[in-house]
């Protein structure tokens, strides 16, 4: 008697051990956890969020140089507040080099979105055109391994209005980071140029850049030596 | 088609697992060879903008106003040396610029006839955009004025003014004494350049021309030294708030500033409403060409540019060479 579709099924489901289904799964999941343990600090993100912190960084910052409008001004005080609009602009600063350069969870994934958070909306757009310009790049994590900061500096000037208020700061920016290359090769990262800042009107969020005029000339480098900067990678 | 057993279906199954965790560990722990064939990234230079221009379509105006107020004297109540409309094009990024001559023989609101020039004596500068806007039919956005002293720090405080001077000048009266070519005026000698009618075949219709002259060229040092170093955009803007008096807030100021760096100096029209000279009850005045002034002021209205066409000759030609 030939048995039908049915008994035919029931027949074979019964001939295969359990321990043939769970032995797949528990090496599966032996492989994914030495997998994890293996290569889990080193930047390659096997499930989501692997990226380890961007390195430590900020500006070395110049004093500021006020410019009043008012024809008898008190420089003392003018001074005292161009130096407070340096304190509340370089931590934006810092930041927008930090996202733009230097965290790898940006330049690995080519997700730069932080970076254009401190741009006034027309200042954005334009930003946002000329993300090869001011970011590490889109295809940098194609590229890079690493990128260590180097010493950067800001200088500022601010125009006072005729109550002596801040109105407009441009900010003097170079930075400097060197990058290692996927081939063990390194680059170093030239970034200069200006960016005015305003506090546009309804936005709270306070300074945003509303005009730039930023060069990158990057150039071939050595190795930095052990003291020379502070890395971004742990593992490096 | 063949059918594996079971077992064997199961076995296979089983070694293809192992094989693949096998291979992910093993990858895991010698890590993939570095990239020889990686990209080498290098960037070329590049370079990336955003100047906040304007780029609205309607033109505008601003009457620039020079009092002729000497350093202890108030800018707003004596005469107004020197009167020009400058006109901009924010769309088209140009400007032109209209030089009214202070002798203008005209009709003052609440004043009557007189001279251009005493409407700021008798209403401020006020009476004088009202005066000029009754005269071209033109709606003055915003005035801005100086005085002799304010203009000279000005110049000082900008390091000066790079002027093609077009001819040379050699009157004792305003102190100019120029050779022709491009020099670099102070505040001092911005001023004797400004102020010269007494060795220029048109006198005052001439000396109107070279202050727009001077305008010409602060906009061309302001766009090169823009480009050159960005926040030199502050000092410029900042001496004009200091010195001048003016209806722009500093927003505004800036918002110009940033427009004028992308304004082609040399494309700029500077020109002057031409007329001739009378005498009206005893006083030496300057009867203007209606008909230029009419095709003039119509242009500008249009789209606050000079067509060639309507670009009257210059009153320095005789001087200029052809």
């Amino acid at each position: 008697m030939t048995p039908n579709r049915v008994q035919r099924g029931s027949s074979k489901k019964r001939r295969v051990p359990l321990a043939l289904l769970i032995v797949p799964v528990v090496l599966v999941a032996i492989g994914v956890a030495i997998l994890l343990a293996l290569r889990g600090g080193e930047g390659g993100a096997i499930i989501g969020g692997g990226d380890e912190p961007p390195p430590p960084f900020d500006f070395i910052v110049k004093p500021a140089t006020a410019v009043p409008t008012a024809p008898d001004a008190d420089e003392a005080a003018l001074s005292a507040n161009a130096e407070r609009v340096a304190q509340e602009i370089t931590p934006i600063i810092d930041d927008l080099y930090t996202n733009a350069y230097l965290d790898p969870s940006n330049w690995r994934h080519d997700d730069y979105e932080e970076v254009f958070t401190a741009f006034a909306p027309d200042a954005a757009a334009t930003a946002e055109q000329s993300l090869e310009t001011l970011t590490l790049g889109a295809t940098a994590g194609d590229v890079f391994d690493t990128v260590d900061p180097g010493k950067s500096k800001l200088s500022y000037q601010v125009l006072l209005d005729p109550d002596g208020e801040p109105d407009t700061a441009v900010v003097s920016v170079i930075f400097r980071a060197t990058a290692e290359r996927k081939n063990g090769t390194y680059l170093a990262i030239v970034s200069e140029g200006e960016f005015f800042l305003g506090q546009i009107d309804g936005q709270e969020e306070g300074w945003k850049i509303t005009a730039f005029d930023v060069k990158r000339e990057d150039h071939e480098t050595h190795p930095p030596s052990p003291s020379a900067s502070t890395s971004a990678s742990p593992s490096a | 088609m063949s059918v594996l057993p079971a077992r064997r279906r199961a076995a296979l199954l089983v070694a293809l697992v192992a094989a693949w965790v096998a291979g992910s560990a093993l990858g895991a722990i010698q890590p993939a060879r570095r990239a020889s064939a990686a990209p080498l990234f290098q960037l070329e230079p590049a370079h990336a903008e955003y100047v906040p221009v304007l780029d609205g379509t309607k033109p505008i105006y601003i009457l620039i106003i020079g009092s002729d107020a000497r350093p202890d004297q108030a800018v707003e109540s004596q005469r107004a040396d020197s009167i020009h409309i400058l006109s901009i094009n924010p769309a088209e990024h140009r400007a032109a610029i209209v030089g009214i001559p202070r002798d203008s023989y005209v009709e003052i609101p609440g004043v009557g006839q007189n001279k251009i020039n005493t409407a700021l004596f008798y209403g401020g500068p006020d009476l004088v955009v009202q005066t000029v806007e009754q005269l071209t039919d033109l709606k003055m956005d915003y005035w801005a004025m100086t005085g002799f002293a304010s203009f000279e720090q000005m110049v000082d405080d900008v390091d000066g003014l790079v002027v093609d001077v077009p001819f040379a000048m050699n009157d004792e009266a305003s102190r100019a004494f120029f050779d022709p070519g491009v020099q670099r005026l102070d505040g001092d000698n911005a001023l004797a350049f400004a102020r010269n009618r007494h060795d220029l075949p048109a006198g005052d219709f001439g000396r109107s021309e070279n202050q727009g002259r001077l305008m010409v060229a602060a906009l061309a040092q302001l766009k090169k030294e823009f480009n050159k170093d960005p926040a030199r955009m502050l000092i410029w803007a900042a001496s004009f708030v200091r010195n001048g008096t003016t209806t722009l807030a500093l927003d505004e100021v800036l918002d110009l500033a940033f427009t004028g760096t992308a304004v082609n100096a040399n494309k700029v029209e500077n020109v002057v409403f031409p007329g001739g000279t009378a005498m009206v009850g005893g006083l030496s005045v300057v009867t203007l060409n209606q008909e230029t002034l009419q095709k003039i002021s119509k242009d500008l209205a249009d789209d606050g540019l000079l067509r060639k066409a309507n670009v009257p000759p210059s009153p320095n030609e005789p001087l200029l060479g052809g």
